[in-house]
């Protein structure tokens, strides 16, 4: 097991770099001028002479007009920059951000913890509910409460998260007034305490997190549902239940074990994706995570923002499905992981 | 099973204990939705960053400066700030400002202001450190002895002085006097040293000029990266709010007054105790006014959206459920949307096509649909706000050419430039017009041809790039390109839809991001531009190839009288002598109207709304929120 772990660990190194100039070359594609671009604003205010100066200043500092290997191996904090200095991923500098000023470590920080924030109620919401809601659909294939639940999961599916967003932000907020309609703070409310400022947080964040919820029902639910049918047509229910043993038992000893097998790779899936934002429900209900940090990095050209922020969900895919892999093995001894 | 259930359960009655303990708010709190989200760079001027947001709670908490500007955009002296401010010439060409600061004035902490305080921005905009920690500045190519100081050359910086504890002297380079908004350069905004450089930093004047004492990026770069983005209550400012608290989580930011603030120009102080500024999304912004999720929403420019405010401000029932109403102030766009040519190539090199499809768009019409009864038209590149435009209404009736929709016209001056020919060569009858032109004028454009006799034809055909998702392109693109009356008139406009960083690249013919950039392709672009109150056009229509390469005279047309026109504008009238400056102007502009390198599309009106309990509040288009809002009061 060890050794298999290893040798995907080199496996992740190697898929990595060649994924990080593949990236950075695409990005470098774009046709645009980052030092243009940050002049650009303050055109109007600048004297010709003024903006020329800055215009080289800034080709100059970020090295502009060095050939693409050599910004890349820059990139990485495999060589030099224009001041000397050696800082790159490899040193634990993810770059910086060109809209924010700022290193992208400390640009991600606060959008980081608010997705995880937001994701991880949204994840256990979904899972406590499309769990149960699965089996019980399975157990009871074909009766009413069964068909009911496949209409509603289907229109679940298939209507977009924005449209979703948008009506329960009509009824909830608009309507009914039960939630705030955006962010993540009631404005101007001076807190006693730690203690209300998170229920504050978890009062503007219930909304949202209803709409990713009720988005997500259908996906998993139909998923454990099919998952289950599948176990309990299974020879050794019919011996379970012929054997006298009580109906719970059958259904979640034997045969929510057994159909829990494809589910895993979906359930850690969904907990690896607690780090990746959601760029619609975000921007709608103006909630400062990485969803909307990274559509705010694309809109701007803040390639080096947007590159580690792709390099870093680059990592958690790489490393999830290595996750994923050796779960399996735990979970399924008929599944060897160490070849 | 059961415990998941509980632990749901859980979860609701957290969530319905915190709607219930969120509930209150401190009454009149003044919540600005804003649609720029704050960054959170507080650095002085635009140093590192240039956001919208930012930068008003810059000028909310930094408002001592001696040269500021009035509800009309014009500089004067802050006479809270400045005892005096006097220029003269001198025999070298240079003009030196003594202004002499005000004691007594204090940070938000107490402290005193002292004149380093007021000294040493200007003084740091001339060292290399500044460039080393990445800070936009060029103060060193304006004041004497600045260019020698930063390149390490000199130790001192010889034209900027400080004579005593209230008195600074500065001297600026003679190529960049006489100006006309020179007074700018006698603008000193107090910024604590000892906040943002540390006390390990120190400036002085031995009687050659001031300099640095211990001013190293080492020294410095911790201390600047803390003063930048920290907001609280150790931020030391010196203006009518503190900015007690930014957020980052929520990116919402809380301004209260500062008891220390002596007022603005005219002595006013605020009396709105706290404004929270927070983020507002496009699509949601009317149901957060409707909910009081914020209560200020400004400059709404789209006209659809202005009208929703409308509906909303006459919300009977929405002002009983939420406990007030709202009301608005409107004011005038400084600027316009355009149709801008490049007038260098291909059919808009030639004047009468660039006047014939003028009057192929019923600007009226255009304007009053994309800005649905907000907005109008002009017919040159000015704002009504200006205070140059309200002087010359008269004059600009009887002198400017409205370039009103006249289909027939239009069809008679292409006719009279030559555009009479049909794709063979022979006399015009339908389709594209062509015209005989030059090797020269025919260049690279992709519309040329050459005939068998040796004759070279160019078709009236325009290439267009319009950025995506643009709705003034969706509305040009009917009224203008697809119209039956362009068809007519024999011309024929080619929309080519693109990002916008593409469209720049063509639009400055940026050759370093691919060769096709720098050939000559689009001759038309839908844009817009704003005017600053410093009404400066200087190197906007520049001869001298090297600043058009640079990106100066994005128009690319090349008219010594308007270059001239646009330089002695501003370089060639001193301050203050404003009938010079009108009198130039109105030939600028005139000028400007006959050439056509742009037609104006539409002129919005915007419009802010705010609570029914904010009284006295007036907007305008030189005279933002932050400095409206000092004259605002709170209703009984």
């Amino acid at each position: 097991m060890g050794k298999y772990i290893l040798k995907r660990c080199g496996y992740i190194v190697v898929v990595f770099l060649i994924l990080s100039f593949l990236m950075y070359s695409l990005y470098n594609l774009i046709p645009t001028d980052p030092a243009r671009q940050e002049l650009e604003p303050q055109r109007k205010a600048l004297k010709a002479d003024e903006y020329q100066v800055l215009y080289q200043q800034l080709r100059k500092q970020m090295g502009l007009d060095d050939p693409l290997p050599v910004r890349y191996l820059r990139w990485m904090g495999l060589w030099a920059k224009p001041n000397g200095e050696v800082s790159g991923m490899v040193e634990g500098n993810f770059g910086y951000s060109n809209l924010y000023k700022r290193n992208v470590v400390e640009v991600i920080k606060t959008p980081m913890a608010n997705t995880i924030f937001i994701n991880i109620f949204s994840t256990i919401a979904s899972l406590g509910i499309t769990i149960p809601l699965g089996i019980y659909c399975a157990v009871h294939k074909g009766k009413r409460f069964d068909s009911v639940t496949q209409v509603v999961t289907m229109l679940g599916y298939s209507i977009p998260v924005y449209i979703i967003a948008l009506i329960f932000m009509f009824l909830f907020c608009v309507l009914w007034r039960v939630f705030p309609i955006m962010g993540m703070k009631t404005p101007g409310m001076e807190y006693q305490n730690g203690w209300q400022e998170f229920v504050d947080m978890l009062y503007h964040i219930a909304l949202p997190v209803i709409v990713m919820t009720f988005s997500s029902l259908g996906g998993m639910t139909r998923y454990v549902r099919s998952s289950m049918i599948d176990a309990l047509s299974m020879d050794y229910i019919r011996t379970a239940r012929a054997k006298g043993l009580k109906e719970k038992v059958v259904i979640y000893s034997h045969a929510w074990r057994n159909a829990l097998l494809p589910v895993i790779t979906s359930i850690l899936g969904w907990f690896l994706g607690i780090f990746g934002g959601s760029v619609i429900i975000e921007n709608t209900f103006s909630l400062n995570g990485m969803g909307k940090l990274y559509w705010q990095g694309l809109n701007n050209l803040d390639f080096e923002l947007v590159l580690a922020i792709q390099m870093f969900y680059s990592v958690v895919s790489l490393v999830g499905s290595l996750l994923i892999d050796i779960s399996y093995g735990l979970v399924d001894p008929r599944v060897r992981v160490d070849k | 099973m059961k415990k998941i259930l509980a632990m749901l359960l859980a979860m609701v009655m957290v969530f319905t204990m915190a709607s219930a303990v969120a509930e209150s708010t401190s009454e009149h709190v003044l919540i600005y939705g804003t649609s720029t989200e704050i960054n959170g760079d507080f650095a002085p001027g635009s140093w590192w960053t240039n956001n919208a947001t930012d930068k008003m709670l810059r000028d909310f908490t930094n408002d001592y400066s001696t040269v500021t500007s009035d509800q009309g955009g014009a500089l004067i002296v802050n006479p809270t700030v400045a005892e005096s401010v006097e220029g003269k010439m001198n025999d070298d060409g240079t003009k030196t400002y003594t202004v002499k600061v005000k004691s007594g004035l204090k940070f938000n902490n107490g402290e005193e202001i002292t004149v380093k305080d007021f000294l040493w921005t200007t003084a740091f905009s001339c060292s290399s450190v500044a460039s080393e920690v990445g800070a936009k500045l060029t103060g060193y190519l304006t004041i004497v002895g600045g260019q020698e100081y930063y390149d390490g050359t000199a130790e001192t910086i010889s034209g900027l002085r400080m004579l005593d504890d209230n008195t600074i002297e500065v001297s600026i380079v003679a190529d960049k006097v006489p100006y006309f908004f020179d007074l700018s350069y006698a603008n000193f905004t107090a910024h604590s040293m000892k906040y943002w450089l540390g006390e390990a930093v120190d400036i002085k004047d031995d009687g050659n000029g001031v300099y640095f004492e211990g001013l190293t990026k080492e020294n410095i770069e911790k201390q600047l990266e803390y003063a930048r983005f920290n907001a609280g209550p150790d931020r030391v400012t010196a203006g009518p709010y503190n900015l007690v608290e930014f957020d980052q989580a929520s990116k919402q930011a809380t301004l209260e007054i500062n008891p220390y603030y002596e007022g603005n120009f005219e002595g006013q102080k605020p009396s709105v105790p706290k404004i929270v500024i927070t983020r507002a999304e496009d699509a949601t912004w009317r149901d957060a006014l409707k909910t009081g999720a914020f209560n200020f929403y400004d400059t709404i420019t789209d006209g659809e959206q202005v009208n929703q405010a409308m509906d909303l401000i006459e919300d009977e029932a929405n002002k009983e459920a939420l406990g007030y109403g709202f009301a608005y102030t409107q004011f005038d766009r400084p600027g316009y949307g355009k149709l801008m040519f490049q007038s260098d190539f291909g059919p808009t090199q030639f004047p009468a096509v660039r006047h014939a499809i003028a009057h192929l768009l019923d600007r009226n019409e255009f304007a009053n649909t994309f800005c649905q009864g907000w907005g109008g038209v002009v017919n040159g590149p000015y704002g009504t706000a200006m205070w140059m435009t309200q002087e010359s209404e008269e004059w600009m009736d009887e002198n400017l050419d409205n370039y009103a929709y006249n289909p027939d016209l239009a069809k008679e001056l292409l006719i009279e430039d030559g555009w009479v020919l049909d794709e063979n060569g022979n006399e015009y009858v339908e389709g594209v017009r062509y015209k005989e032109v030059t090797e020269e004028q025919a260049g690279q454009y992709v519309h040329t041809k050459k005939l068998d006799d040796g004759r070279i034809l160019m078709g009236c055909e325009i290439e267009w790039s319009s950025s995506e998702g643009n709705s003034v392109s969706d509305l040009l693109s009917v009224m203008l390109a697809n119209g039956e009356q362009t068809a007519a008139a024999g011309i024929k406009i080619n929309q080519n839809i693109m990002s916008f960083s593409e469209l720049l690249n063509y639009m400055y013919r940026d050759a370093t991001q691919g060769d096709k950039y720098g050939v000559p392709t689009y001759c038309m672009y839908n844009l817009a531009s704003n005017f600053t109150s410093t009404y400066d056009m200087a190197y906007s229509y520049t001869l001298d190839p090297q600043m058009v390469a640079d990106g100066y005279n994005t128009d690319f047309i090349f008219d010594e009288e308007l270059d001239k026109l646009s330089m002695d504008m501003v370089y060639g009238v001193e301050a203050g002598d404003n009938a010079t400056y009108l009198d130039i102007w109105q030939k600028f502009i005139k000028r400007w109207n006959e050439l056509l390198p742009e037609v104006p599309l539409y002129s919005n009106i915007y419009i802010s709304v705010y609570p029914d309990w904010l009284q006295g509040y007036e907007q305008d288009s030189y005279w933002d929120f932050n400095q409206a809002i000092l004259y605002a009061t709170i209703a009984d």
